[in-house]
């Protein structure tokens, strides 16, 4: 071989034979992937249900009761809340909040950059962790928009002072070094439709947030069924998601508070 | 007795075995104690680790640009710097490998990137792209491995065939070119595609990724041969040459100052949320030091003028002092880049104010950081040791012989 690329004169017809190789090689293996690869990472999921929550405004009192339900029945570490209750202005005299779960994003910034894909949409619309792929890299907590994902800085061990009080955990503890998040309590759901159960309807195939929640702030349902309670309450009132402006398409509507409503 | 092993050789190599130590027992510490002990949080998750991840990377660049330059430009007589290029990349790559798995949450699970793909993200392309490179480099590198003294003595027979990989070159060069193309940039655009963070989210991201790593990479490799060949006499250069591609280095700049300061201006015009905070904080803020001193001035502008203007140019201190900022000013511009990303916090609350947040390195960081780069100085020290990694009268030779077998073989 070695012989052979001396000559200068096969040398240059090789290395254009070889470019010209790569240009081929390159377009075909572009060619076809264009071709094939219709189902992406990005692809926005389109099952049979697509779950959804309304956060009416006027009617959370910011107890955190949402907070303390998520830690428990997630088992999620003090130090981290997947749910979180956050002050925002004043409407009246009336301090608003902004309960803020993960937002389950149609076009999810953090799935699209998960170089692993241990981010995923499943059909029913739910940003998924697969916490047993993911390598820690961090990349999903910077692009997210809404700062729903926390990472295990260090692993969550001893008790859960939420539990028993506010539930008893449901799913696995994440360790240490992955970043965890919000699922929708996809448990809950996924048990109580096997059991013939309406998510939103039935407690026992609701999130545990929308069961706590004392004042009724909290509504779950299939935006595919245009009678199920979220799509009739978005279909009646007016609406906002949050950072609407970037695109992604957030699953989670909230209900702005009047200063009448939140009178009555 | 004590004057014999005392030399400055052992001193330099006794003084990186220190921080290497230093480095060892704080990695042992992390891995066994988790990320817990950095002053990572989920408002800043990239901090110094990932800036000496990208550092490495841009200051290896010198290996494919300098490559493309000899083997596909035919720009041949620079082949020695070329040669020095490739080994200073290989260890920038190395680096930027180890960076990576200390900074990993998971690190025993690094291979899923290689395993499970998802081609939307820029990050897997980077990594795809860096582990072939690696092996590009690997291969390139070949020659030079071949040169170690005892590798030649008790295995001829691959020191000749590590030799002969010299032969392929310009197909590596190709490759390398495509390969480091692509990822170079994609780390800019790693960035600038988080449309949820305004002041990265622009699409010239890649762009300036992608010329200061060819700025800085080259400067760094003449630096390190110009700094090599005055420490030791195991290094020998042709200054000529080094002045020559530093002199092009010069007008390199300009283009990458033209792209920076546009860059920069073009954001300066409106208010935009996210953006003018970020602008802040490297303007006025805390890293207008790095921004003004460190990217612009002495990053920039100064070794423009050292490296444009013949008489500084041709004085071997000023020149090194020129190359040294310039690499310098790359490293600045990664730091800035992902920090002021981090410490604008964007309000996901309607109406809420922009708040920022801080990171300072802890101690855990910057001594790992610190044994990464040492890790890089003992290779390179090393490396002019026993390989002849600056050597631009070895090569030279080996071309002409290259040279004269080839009219014979062709039959003139």
């Amino acid at each position: 071989m070695s012989d052979k690329h001396n000559t200068p004169a096969e040398k240059t017809i090789n290395r254009r034979e070889f470019l010209r190789l790569t240009a081929v090689g390159v377009a075909v293996a572009a060619g076809t992937r264009a071709v094939t690869s219709t189902k992406a990472s990005s692809d926005a999921p389109k099952g049979k249900h697509q779950w959804a929550m309304v956060i009416d405004q006027s009617k959370c009192t910011g107890c955190n009761y949402c907070t303390l339900a998520c830690q428990a029945h997630n088992d999620v570490n003090p130090d981290i809340q997947w749910n979180i209750v956050v002050a925002d202005g004043m409407v009246g005299d009336m301090q608003i909040f902004v309960p803020r779960p993960c937002m389950h994003c149609e076009k999810a910034p953090c799935v699209e950059v998960c170089p692993v894909k241990a981010s995923y949409y499943r059909d029913d619309g739910i940003v998924m962790m697969d916490y047993d792929r993911c390598i820690g890299c961090r990349y999903c907590q910077v692009a997210c928009p809404y700062e729903a994902r926390s990472f295990n800085w260090e692993k969550f061990t001893g008790e859960n002072p939420a539990v028993p009080e506010w539930g008893t955990p449901e799913v696995e503890r994440r360790p240490r070094g992955v970043p965890e998040k919000c699922s929708f309590c996809y448990q809950t759901i996924d048990r109580g439709l096997a059991l013939g159960l309406t998510p939103g309807i039935d407690p026992d195939a609701t999130p545990a947030c929308v069961n706590i929640c004392p004042t009724g702030a909290r509504m779950f349902g299939d935006l595919n069924d245009p009678e199920s309670l979220v799509s009739r309450v978005l279909h009646e009132n007016p609406s906002y998601r949050l950072r609407e402006n970037l695109g992604t398409g957030p699953r989670v509507y909230y209900l702005p508070a009047f200063a009448e409503k939140k009178e009555a | 007795m004590l004057k014999k092993i005392l030399t400055p050789w052992t001193a330099w190599l006794g003084f990186l075995g220190i921080i290497l130590l230093g480095g060892l027992i704080a990695g042992i510490l992390v891995f066994w104690k988790g990320l817990g002990i950095t002053n990572l949080t989920d408002l800043v998750p990239w901090g110094l680790w990932i800036t000496i991840d990208l550092s490495s990377i841009a200051l290896g660049a010198g290996a494919f640009s300098l490559c493309a330059g000899v083997y596909l430009f035919g720009l041949k007589r620079y082949q020695p710097i070329a040669r020095t290029a490739t080994f200073v990349g290989l260890i920038g790559y190395t680096m930027a490998t180890l960076a990576l798995i200390l900074d990993i949450g998971k690190p025993e699970r690094f291979w899923h990137s290689l395993v499970y793909w998802n081609t939307h993200s820029l990050l897997w392309e980077v990594t795809m792209c860096v582990v072939l490179y690696l092996t590009v480099l690997v291969f390139e590198a070949m020659p030079i491995i071949a040169n170690l003294e005892w590798l030649r003595k008790r295995l001829p027979k691959i020191a000749a065939m590590m030799e002969r990989v010299h032969h392929y070159a310009p197909f590596l060069a190709i490759v390398g070119l495509g390969l480091s193309s692509l990822h170079q940039s994609s780390l800019g655009a790693t960035y600038g595609v988080i449309k949820a963070r305004p002041f990265w989210f622009k699409p010239e991201m890649s762009v300036l990724f992608m010329l200061s790593a060819i700025v800085g990479g080259i400067s760094l490799t003449l630096f390190a041969s110009m700094l090599a060949s005055r420490l030791t006499s195991k290094a020998k250069t042709n200054d000529a040459l080094i002045e020559r591609v530093a002199h092009f280095v010069g007008y390199l700049l300009i283009g990458y100052f033209y792209f920076r300061a546009w860059d920069a201006l073009s954001t300066t015009y409106t208010y935009d949320p996210g953006r003018s905070e970020g602008l802040n904080l490297i303007t006025k803020g805390p890293l207008a030091f790095n921004f003004w001193i460190v990217e612009m001035l002495f990053g920039m502008i100064v070794p423009m003028i050292i490296l444009l203007y013949k008489p500084a140019r041709t004085n071997r201190f000023w020149r090194m002092v020129a190359l040294l900022l310039v690499a310098a000013g790359v490293v600045a511009f990664r730091w800035d880049t992902n920090i002021t990303g981090l410490l604008v916090v964007m309000p996901y609350v309607p109406g809420q104010a922009i708040a920022y947040t801080s990171y300072k390195p802890s101690l855990i960081e910057i001594m790992a950081g610190a044994a990464i780069i040492a890790y890089g100085l003992t290779a390179f020290s090393l490396g002019v040791k026993y390989l002849r990694v600056v050597d631009h009268s070895l090569i030279e030779e080996e071309h002409a012989k290259v040279k004269v077998e080839a009219v014979e073989a062709v039959g003139i």
